[in-house]
């Protein structure tokens, strides 16, 4: 509902305004949805001005069909497939993140969330060259752990530099500051990104969960709305930028006392595909995780996977720096 | 602006009443008066103040800068690097951290009772005064007790160590001068104490601290010590806690960070029952599992202390012996030196001093 005011559009000035506003019309939609036939008797004003300004209204304000054919095409040339780093993993997501998408990874503490949106940063940074958005709401950004990560892919401090140069960090702790930061980069941000070089090709929230979960629930009435917008304007940052979104979220148990994924089944439509990362039984000190799908468009569901946390800071070449040792540290 | 109104930081009522008044965008409310507002939207006149007043207050340079300014991982790198870290005087703790306790994210020490949380607090609240020529912070820190166990004449037991420590180490005539000044009575002035009895006044303080952290810039270190003690007796509806856990969680890390502090937490274990074994886990539920950055577990095997780090965003997992001495917290007399290869891991904390530190020896 956008409201009349002078400047909607020309032919439209303070005494229409107010001739409009005395039969109760104050948004264009009311004014589009009346007869001009009866307006013009009613108020004081000319028919042929208000056909005039229905007519371009109807044009500024309407939206246009668009052929299944075209947005195919438009499918196929702007598509993007994001490999994560990880052999594994991407034979979980269909060869890696789709852009126009949002991916979810959820797990219990511990289970690695954090350390596989690093490595798709870095992957994405250092391998694709683009560049990447990181929205980081838990304090858990760590651009050491990502140099390690640059270390063990490349000697080089040049590329390390670069790579580190292409990943961008915004900082927010709360829903209203999430959805400004959201909503500005949609807006402006990321075609000035754009312009620089780099294109921007993936953004990352770590983790929506932690902003959310305090506001459903109880008594408050404005969780679900402000979760839902959270989830809108991932959406439209990912089909009009072609960019692919990963986030995280925390798990919860259900009746049965299996985990799943938080904050409900409104999220769950959000994100097209999701993944659920959990450490495996009785090897609790390891770096080995599994990787569980449990919503796909594109391959059936409760696939697993293993993988090992540690990939992505194996030596590729003979370099001493930055190596992990995949023994255990820990005493006997 | 291009902020909707639906995601502005106001009251549910009064948005409901904005949109159906026709108001979509941040911008077209921008050039209302009060009275203009009120008419129109047909709210009080105090809201309409409170509507503008946001956002104009939004429209300022720092608010929007804040929102919109993305620093490249290389920034944060030279900014993480910058901040450093706080010593636990117990070089196996230090090294699994990477350096220390690292300022500027939130760490949870959980451990069953006995094992030495509290221990570990107050060592952290005497070594964050170390002065900057040692390596360490030279930092005050603010120590809120909700549980009573602070006792003064430990931490100034701890802080005689440490001032004896230095002592032994100051070599130059820097470190001579900062010694003068380190006594135990500027110590034990530079910790603020706050006691908490229940939740409310918990969280009240944690409402007050963005104030008292502006007052007191110097302050590096905030420790509470326990968060889990005022809400697990006496807290009814456990839903309500987990989100006010969440929304506490939420308000230090973001302390933490626009402050350059680190916060500690300290938190009970419990009993978990699965699969016909019980085991200890932390306490106040799985979400707050995810609250802080790092957490640290504590635990017994037989008559050692063990540390394990359990979730870490820069640290590998692992687990270390320590022991609590006259001194404080220190190193088992048994552990291994690290050998050269491990201590090659680079450090994310900018080490500034000047010397490396020599092993406790007692």
């Amino acid at each position: 509902m956008v409201i009349l005011r002078e400047g909607v559009c020309p032919g439209i000035n303070e005494e229409f305004i107010k001739a409009l506003q005395s039969e109760d019309i104050k948004t264009v939609e009311d004014f589009v949805s009346c007869n001009p036939e009866e307006l013009a008797q009613k108020c004081s004003l000319s028919y042929k001005a208000l056909v005039a300004v229905r007519r371009v209204l109807l044009a500024q304000y309407t939206a246009f069909p668009v052929s299944g054919a075209d947005l195919y095409e438009e499918l196929l040339s702007s598509t993007a497939i994001l490999s994560t780093g990880n052999p594994s993993l991407d034979k979980l997501l269909d060869s890696g993140l789709y852009t126009g998408e949002i991916t979810e990874l959820a797990g219990s503490p511990g289970s690695g969330k954090s350390q596989v949106c690093f490595s798709v940063a870095v992957n994405i940074s250092h391998q694709l060259k683009q560049t990447v958005f990181y929205i980081d709401t838990k304090g858990g950004m760590c651009a050491n752990r990502l140099l390690q990560m640059l270390q063990s892919k490349t000697p080089n401090m040049e590329e390390q530099m670069e790579a580190l140069q292409k990943i961008k960090v915004l900082r927010v702790f709360d829903v209203f500051s999430l959805l400004a930061c959201l909503q500005n980069l949609r807006s402006n941000g990321l075609q000035k990104a754009s312009v620089g070089g780099g294109s921007v090709k993936a953004l990352m929230v770590d983790s929506v969960s932690a902003v959310l979960s305090s506001m459903l629930g109880g008594k408050q009435n404005e969780g679900m709305s402000l979760l839902m917008q959270v989830a809108g304007e991932l959406k439209m940052i990912a089909k009009d930028f072609n960019i692919a979104v990963l986030v995280t979220n925390h798990v919860t148990k259900d009746g049965n006392g299996h985990l799943k994924a938080g904050l409900g089944q409104s999220w769950s439509h959000a994100p097209r595909t999701r993944v659920l990362l959990q450490r495996i039984e009785g090897a609790e000190t390891s770096s080995l995780r599994t990787a569980t799908l449990t919503k796909s468009s594109r391959q059936a569901c409760h696939l697993v996977e293993g993988f090992d946390l540690c990939h992505w800071s194996e030596e590729r070449r003979t370099s001493i720096s930055g190596k992990r040792k995949l023994e255990e540290r820990s005493k006997p | 602006m291009h902020r909707t109104v639906p995601s502005l930081p106001l009251a549910p009522s009064v948005k409901v009443k904005l949109i159906n008044a026709g108001f979509q965008v941040a911008s077209d409310l921008t050039d209302m008066r009060p009275l203009q507002l009120c008419k129109e939207a047909g709210i009080s006149q105090e809201e309409a103040v409170e509507v503008l007043q946001m956002l104009r207050d939004d429209g300022q340079p720092h608010q929007q800068r804040a929102a919109t300014e993305s620093l490249t991982a290389l920034d944060l790198l030279h900014q993480e690097q910058a901040l450093g870290s706080i010593v636990t005087f117990c070089s196996a703790l230090d090294d699994a951290l990477g350096g220390g306790l690292p300022v500027g994210k939130t760490t949870e020490i959980c451990g069953a009772p006995g094992v030495g949380k509290t221990q570990l607090c107050m060592q952290l609240a005497v070594d964050v005064q170390i002065p900057v020529c040692f390596g360490g912070l030279g930092g005050k820190a603010l120590y809120i007790d909700t549980e009573g166990s602070f006792l003064v004449q430990r931490v100034a037991d701890m802080a005689e160590a440490a001032v004896q420590h230095c002592t032994l180490l100051a070599e130059d005539t820097e470190q001579r001068q900062a010694l003068e000044e380190l006594t135990v009575e500027k110590i034990l002035s530079n910790i603020f104490l706050v006691r908490c009895h229940d939740y409310v006044e918990l969280l009240a303080e944690v409402y007050l601290l963005p104030d008292f952290l502006s007052e007191h810039p110097e302050v590096r270190l905030i420790v509470i010590d326990s968060i889990a003690f005022p809400f697990r007796h006496d807290f009814e509806d456990l839903s309500q806690r987990t989100r006010l856990l969440n929304g506490l969680a939420q308000q230090l890390i973001q302390l933490a960070t626009q402050h350059s502090v680190a916060v500690v937490l300290t938190n009970q274990m419990t009993t978990r029952v699965s699969n016909g074994q019980s085991k200890l886990v932390p306490a106040l539920g799985e979400s707050w599992g995810h609250a802080a950055t790092q957490r640290l577990i504590l635990h017994w095997e037989g008559l050692r202390r063990l540390a394990s780090l359990y979730k870490s965003p820069s640290q590998m997992e692992a687990t270390i012996q320590y022991q609590i001495t006259v001194q404080g917290f220190r190193d088992a007399p048994d552990e291994p030196r690290p050998t050269p290869a491990t201590s090659a891991v680079s450090s994310p904390s900018g080490n500034h001093s000047k010397h490396p530190r020599m092993e406790d020896r007692s």
